[in-house]
């Protein structure tokens, strides 16, 4: 296990197996771990989508759905921040996500695929994002800080 | 797989309604654009009135098909319009931009009485 950063405790760490459905279990234990925080309602379900959405991707894309290959979910708390790392066992080199918002006129146009949202819904729901892979694994990093996370103004302002 | 999202088809006055409940996900490709073509078969509703009230999870693949229903509403001369959605969705909806394409509303009587002023 990596090291952790001073002040940072594991809330959680635990694994789903790699069925479609399983990243709602994800989402409610996540949230569930970080339940002492002081987290905003809104950026709350923010994180629980993007939790979702990266397990979703381990599952399919990392797991390519094979059952038996575990996904495994870390969240950590710290003064500042939360964090939730998501590995899943495909561990090919990774893109760096395309941040571009998808073409919702050309999707609506027919001229492009109505999915692709994912990574983009990820990207918008945290305040950082990160992808890195060790060859065996590849593990997606969501960071939710805690000083935005105080009046729902705030994410009145994140709009 | 066995879909997790219900879809009710009713007639309001200007509007066809689909009330969703569950969970929009992959699971309700399905059933989400047959009720759409059920809605408007037949029929000559110009407007299609999504209800999310009773939808408690909305995924990607979920917002992937709200887009498919609103490219065929599109195409068909049809206009969608949204209403239910807690303040998560309706962020999300926001970001996606799906809210340029889809007035939304707090709930089926506003959306109703909007309609029916226009």
């Amino acid at each position: 296990m990596d090291a952790l950063a001073k002040g940072t405790t594991v809330l959680d760490d635990f694994s789903v197996s790699s069925e479609p459905g399983n990243e709602r279990a994800a989402l409610a234990r996540v949230a569930e771990a970080v339940k002492g925080f002081t987290l905003a309602p809104l950026r709350l379900e923010r994180l629980k989508t993007a939790v979702a959405e990266a397990t979703m991707n381990a599952i399919e894309h990392g797991n390519h759905n094979q059952t038996e290959l575990p996904v495994r979910i870390r969240v950590l708390g710290g003064a500042d921040a939360l964090i939730v790392t998501i590995t899943d066992q495909g561990g090919q080199p990774v893109d760096v996500p395309d941040p571009a918002v998808p073409d919702l006129e050309a999707k609506l146009a027919g001229l492009q695929t109505p999915r692709g949202w994912g990574l983009f819904l990820i990207k918008n729901m945290v305040d950082d994002m990160s992808v890195s892979a060790d060859g065996q694994q590849h593990t997606v990093t969501l960071t939710v800080r805690l000083q935005e996370s105080t009046t729902e103004d705030d994410d009145a302002e994140h709009l | 797989m066995q879909s997790t999202c219900d879809v009710t088809v009713r007639q309001m006055p200007g509007a066809v309604v689909l009330d969703l409940s569950g969970e929009l996900n992959s699971s309700a490709s399905g059933v989400l654009l047959p009720a759409y073509d059920e809605a408007v078969q037949g029929g000559d509703a110009r407007t299609v009135l999504i209800d999310f009230s009773d939808v408690d999870y909305i995924n990607s693949t979920g917002i992937a098909l709200v887009v498919g229903v609103l490219a065929k509403a599109r195409a068909e001369g049809r206009t969608v319009v949204a209403c239910g959605l807690s303040d998560h969705y309706r962020e999300i909806f926001s970001i996606t931009r799906l809210s340029d394409f889809m007035q939304m509303f707090p709930d089926v009587d506003s959306a109703i009485g909007d309609l029916a002023e226009t």
